[in-house]
């Protein structure tokens, strides 16, 4: 899912210094499973606001309240009642959520409380790794499942640069080359013939928000 | 309660058989439970759903998996359908949810969906 | 012949405070070691990996540590949740399990049997921790009888179950204090009849969660454990 960190303490003071009534939104999904933006972080960011707001002698308010899911407006709704009674509204929820937020309540200022970092996996309790760019064009089909994207820090496409050394990236020896993985594993399988083909550069000239349509609804949202 | 199960279309051994995978762990989970309640408050959905008791971890466990151990997976499409609505509607599994005895709740509110899952009984984003 | 009559017979009163005593022991320490083994053969140690931030690393560099404030830590826990009822189990379980050790009437079968006694707490003292045992069990029973979240979840062994943890401390407080003298006899047997049932039923029964509590929280990894556990499910 989602994985995303809580932003220093400091730069959310900045981002909600003007306002007085405040909100903060949590998120039960992504963030929530990540340890960054679930209830639990809500009440512990407004305890910590808090403290910090009594010794700076600052006058604010701050409630709290955990949505399902930012990303969905349907879940926003039952905002409505209570949103209109702060002057700006903090999210815990990722980038995307955050956005879903804004153009939710125009009239608000909201602010991201978390910094959206990737696309990952639950390495372990509190540990995060990133897997996947989004990058919108998924070769692990022919990578042996281990993303050039993601792990090669070129992220090239076919085969390894004149960098890899003895197994790791040229630019560093604790960073093992996403290519020298891949060749291992494929060979594994003996699968090396998957890598043979020359693969096109990726579009990335087209990056702009990119919007997917699952297959069953193309003709419902496709002009 | 004492209702008349009509267990068309429900195959229970199949249920038992994923049941059985997680036997001890469920059966342990149900005892250790003291029914102290603790859990609530750690759940967002109770929290903004006015504290309703049915949206308590422990509710939605004992009234899931629960249900599926006591009656050894001998269920019927009403009681799946009911189920359903607990761990799908009432529980987001963003596994959050405190209990003092460290019960796995998450892990026991997957296993009630995977069954339900197993029975062709899920929620349909796309009906509703 | 009435019940009562049975129980405060000689036959059974010799059975109750003798072999049943070391029955209920045994079962108790056995099953509970069974239940313990079974607990942990469904948890495995998993490896802590760490990892190093700097040149080269996935890692970031760490944020500035922010100091720990342990009234703020208190008061987002479960303690600052539903601080009430915290109090009110912590003493509870933790009278629970002490009291029956230091009772001076214990004590002095301890000496008997074997010749060792225990620092044993004054009887006065004694007897308000007594009060105390069953003024929570009664805030209990209440909460399981008027609160709503409480009822949700609430069937009968939750009665049963909270009879049997109280009833001991209830029949010790009437023979110490010697009410009901005239049955004094059938009040002791009482008073040693369910602390064995309850020794008994602790490793089979809903009071498993006093060794859930501490086993699971303490070894398994999660958000909420205790201390640094690395087992995992």
């Amino acid at each position: 899912m989602v994985k995303a960190k809580r932003k220093p303490i400091e730069e959310i003071k900045e981002a909600i210094a003007g306002y007085k009534n405040i909100l903060n939104v949590g998120c039960g999904g992504c963030v929530s499973v990540c340890l960054a933006g679930g209830q639990r972080e809500v009440n512990e960011l407004n305890a910590v606001l808090k403290l910090h707001m009594s010794k700076d002698n600052v006058q604010k308010s701050i409630d709290g309240y955990t949505v399902e899911r930012q990303c969905n407006v349907k879940f926003l709704d039952e905002l409505d009642p209570m949103a209109t009674k702060y002057d700006c509204i903090i999210s815990m929820a990722c980038g995307a959520g955050v956005q879903n937020m804004a153009e939710r309540f125009p009239g608000i200022p909201v602010f991201p409380l978390v910094n959206t970092v990737s696309i990952g996996i639950d390495r372990n309790l509190g540990m995060y790794e990133e897997k996947c760019r989004a990058c919108g064009h998924c070769v692990l089909g022919y990578t042996g499942g281990i993303c050039p994207v993601t792990r090669c820090s070129k992220g090239l496409f076919n085969g390894p640069c004149g960098g890899t050394n003895n197994g790791n990236c040229e630019i560093s020896n604790e960073v093992p080359c996403a290519w020298y993985d891949i060749y291992n594993r494929l060979k594994a399988q003996n699968r090396l013939d998957d890598i043979l083909k020359v693969q096109p550069p990726m579009e990335w000239q087209n990056q702009t928000p990119r919007t997917i349509i699952q297959e069953p609804y193309e003709n419902r949202y496709r002009a | 309660m004492f209702r008349k199960k009509n267990t068309a279309g429900v195959d229970s051994d199949a249920i038992r058989e994923i049941l059985d995978e997680k036997k001890t762990k469920m059966k342990l989970s149900l005892k250790a439970c003291a029914h102290c309640t603790l859990c609530a408050e750690s759940c967002f959905l109770f929290m903004g759903r006015d504290k309703d008791p049915k949206y308590m971890p422990s509710y939605k466990f004992i009234n899931s998996i629960g249900v599926l151990y006591k009656n050894k997976g001998n269920v019927d499409k009403l009681d799946l359908g009911e189920i359903r609505d607990i761990v799908w509607e009432r529980c987001v599994l963003c596994t959050r949810c405190y209990c003092p005895m460290g019960i796995d709740i998450p892990e026991m509110i997957a296993l009630a969906r995977r069954v339900c899952r197993s029975q062709g009984v899920y929620p349909r984003y796309d009906q509703e | 012949m009435e019940l009562s009559n049975i129980l405060s017979g000689t036959c059974v009163y010799d059975f109750v405070r003798g072999p049943l005593v070391w029955i209920s022991f045994i079962i108790f320490i056995l099953g509970t070691i069974f239940q313990v083994f079974r607990l942990l053969s469904l948890t495995r140690v998993e490896e802590t990996v760490k990892l190093k931030s700097g040149p080269g690393s996935f890692l970031p560099k760490r944020s500035e540590k922010e100091k720990t404030d342990w009234g703020l830590r208190a008061r987002l826990s479960i303690f600052g949740v539903n601080p009430f009822l915290i109090v009110v189990t912590t003493l509870f379980h933790v009278l629970l399990v002490i009291m029956p050790i230091f009772v001076l009437g214990h004590n002095i079968l301890l000496d008997n049997a074997f010749g060792i006694s225990l620092f044993a707490f004054p009887e006065k003292t004694a007897d308000v921790l007594t009060q105390i045992v069953i003024i929570c069990a009664m805030i209990f029973l209440y909460r399981r009888l008027f609160v709503d979240r409480v009822k949700a979840i609430t069937d009968w062994k939750d009665y049963l179950f909270l009879l049997l943890a109280a009833a001991p401390f209830i029949t010790g407080y009437f023979a110490f204090h010697q009410t009901f003298s005239e049955h004094y006899r059938l009040i002791i047997t009482l008073h040693i009849l369910s602390g064995e049932l309850m020794l008994m039923a602790i490793p089979f029964t809903k009071f498993i969660h006093m060794f859930y509590l501490v086993i699971i929280r303490l070894t398994v990894k999660s958000e909420y454990s205790l201390g640094q556990g690395d087992r995992v499910w």
